[in-house]
């Protein structure tokens, strides 16, 4: 039974705590006056963000839960507010005095801390990372985000659904199509209407154009943090040419506001072409680089993620797949109708999580072949009934999980699990027998999203 | 090895734009005193996410792949604030990220100026005011230049550090 996520809705009467299985979901009611549950990280250690975010978002004590300490809030944000509850309505907080923070630390003679972040050196988002070292040897890292966190969830409370979409499909740029697509899942729940296929085959193009984008960045980007510069070159040439491709199809380079109910033009020929020179381009990176050995010697049993442990922190996405664990979202006739093949790799290491991005380019060009269609269906969306609704889709990086209430017309609740909330929570097993100057090597090998996992 | 070079010497040169390297040549004739002064003849610029959804990130990143290269024209990106010229700000300064922004432009030697890159710092992306959100960043700190889009392209960045260069 894998653990997918853990949130809390407010009733009137009473907070509802959420368990979301693969099999079955868990409902659990506890009262206003003593909000307080038992905690289920002993069985599922990634489900502690959760009931830490819990804990600062709607005040829930969890009982002999092993890590108490703030997640959201952060050393300046005021004590016991909860904003997500009902009674908060500001929307201006004032700095508190600073409260130190509690690192995980190990101590012991030569023992020292390296605290990174969280404005990094290169250009990308913040984060903070504490690691405690003996030497070059990392004998344990923290991962602490939340930096950019918006509040998002607060913010689209009281909306229609239809005035949600611009913040949904800006949550995190990345993985953009895949949040509306999550986003259109709901929409045609609460409006109980069918997608057509061609309306479906087109969405599909555009997920797997993003996925490629993003992949192409990666696999640029790994090589080029193991010091090898040439590969990002290649690499982001043919990124930009595939962003550009984006912006042909749907008129913005990373697709915002792009999964609609309408289908439009796309000039197939030249599509294809793309596909045939990508497909060759990729056939030609592969040789070249898999023929490197200094950097193979850097891929190779770095950054380890055993199957046991991406099991059981609940891995998803491509840093599942390349431990061996066989879950995707895509997997499902649609998918498999139109070609997909699940990409997979044992060792679990940022060699194997290299090449399950090179698997999984070329399933997506492949795919994306048969996706491609002259149509003009436009779907006439029908009204939006109240209930409580959920979606999957599978991002660049993984499993997408998305939950909307409808009330009275309006959101009452929005919750997002982006996939990056549960690889990053696994990242510090990945660090355990190497050495500091190989983290920037690991972090990228999973590219994970910080403004998704903040929200 | 090899193949990868008889490739390269296929494909040539790719980037676009010569002629930016053209204007970019007459604002310098132009602004070569104060460039001169200010940036000893090349921009060093510090890219801070104060709460970004990535893609300005992503944009900035593209302005060093081959078709935009943007080292051509002297501008670059360093890694610490402590060696620029310019803090390039995206996002929507979250109330976590505020006081890490503001140390960061304390770090930043003078003479320093802040441009704002993408809706977000100026409050005009589609993300509303909320407790966690303190921008407009105009309110915390001293813009000088606005490069608007949700994301600029890549192109639209690059004009947008030239119009800078004109203007200071």
């Amino acid at each position: 039974m894998r653990f997918i996520a853990r949130f809390c809705k407010e009733k009137s009467e009473y907070f509802e705590i959420i368990t979301i299985y693969d099999e079955h979901n868990e409902k659990e009611e506890i009262s206003k006056e003593h909000p307080s549950i038992k905690t289920i990280t002993i069985k599922n250690p990634a489900g502690i963000w959760f009931e830490r975010k819990m804990h600062d978002d709607f005040g829930i004590i969890f009982e002999d839960a092993f890590d108490n300490r703030p997640l959201v809030h952060q050393e300046r944000f005021p004590k016991d507010i909860h904003p997500l509850r009902k009674e908060f309505t500001q929307t201006k907080i004032e700095e508190t005095p600073y409260l130190p923070y509690k690192y995980e630390e190990i101590d012991g003679d030569g023992v020292f801390q390296v605290a990174v972040g969280p404005i990094h050196a290169g250009i990308i988002e913040p984060g903070h990372f504490q690691f405690s070292q003996a030497g070059e040897n990392m004998l344990h890292l923290e991962v602490r985000h939340f930096y950019t966190h918006k509040g998002i969830e607060k913010m689209l409370e009281g909306k229609r659904l239809e005035d949600a979409k611009p913040i949904v499909e800006r949550i995190s740029g990345n993985e953009s199509i895949a949040y509306q697509i999550c986003y259109r899942d709901i929409y045609l729940q609460a409006t109980k209407q069918e997608l057509p296929l061609s309306l479906q085959k087109r969405h599909a193009l555009l997920l797997e154009i993003e996925r490629t984008i993003h992949h192409l960045t990666d696999v640029g980007f790994i090589p080029n943090d193991a010091g090898f510069g040439s590969a990002l070159s290649f690499a982001s040439k043919l990124g930009e040419e595939a962003r550009r491709k984006m912006k042909e199809v749907t008129g913005h380079r990373f697709g915002f506001g792009a999964v609609s109910f309408e289908n439009s033009f796309i000039d197939i020929v030249a599509f294809n072409e793309w596909l045939n020179d990508l497909d060759k381009d990729i056939d030609f990176f592969e040789d070249w680089i898999m023929d490197i050995p200094s950097l193979w010697d850097r891929f190779d049993t770095t950054g380890i993620l055993s199957l046991k442990q991406a099991v059981k922190y609940a891995s998803v996405g491509v840093v599942a797949r390349a431990s061996g664990v066989k879950i995707d979202r895509r997997e499902n006739p649609f998918y498999l109708k139109h070609g997909f093949s699940m990409a997979n790799e044992e060792s679990g290491d940022v060699g194997a999580r290299f090449k399950v991005r090179l698997k999984e380019l070329k399933n997506s060009i492949e795919m994306m072949r048969h996706f491609l269609e002259e149509d003009e269906t436009v779907l006439e969306v029908a009204e939006i009934c109240d209930g409580e609704y959920q979606s999957f889709c599978e991002s660049s990086i993984g499993e997408l999980f998305m939950s909307i209430d409808i009330k009275d017309g309006v959101i009452e609740r929005f919750f997002a699990r982006d996939p990056s909330f549960m690889n990053w929570q696994a990242v510090h097993i990945m660090m355990q027998k190497d050495i500091i100057a190989d983290f920037p090597l690991i972090n990228k090998s999973c590219d994970l999203s910080y403004a998704g996992n903040d929200l | 090895m090899i193949k990868f070079w008889n490739k390269r010497a296929k494909l040539g040169i790719i980037t676009e734009k010569p002629e930016l390297e053209e204007r970019l040549k007459k604002i310098r004739k132009e602004i070569k005193k104060s460039v001169n002064k200010h940036f000893a003849g090349s921009l060093a610029i510090r890219m801070v996410d104060s709460g970004s959804c990535n893609a300005c990130e992503a944009e900035c990143n593209a302005l060093s792949n081959p078709y935009y290269d943007l080292e051509r024209l002297g501008i670059y990106f360093v890694a610490s604030p402590r060696h620029a010229d310019v803090m390039l700000l995206s996002g929507v300064m979250t109330f976590n990220m505020t006081p890490h922004v503001k140390e960061a432009y304390a770090q930043i030697p003078s003479p320093k100026w802040v441009i704002s890159v993408g809706d977000c710092p100026m409050m005009q992306a589609p993300f509303e005011r909320t407790y966690a959100i303190n921008a407009p960043a105009t309110e915390h700190l001293p813009i000088a230049h606005h490069i608007a889009g949700c994301p600029p392209s890549p192109l639209e960045i690059m004009e947008g550090l030239l119009e800078f260069l004109k203007k200071i």
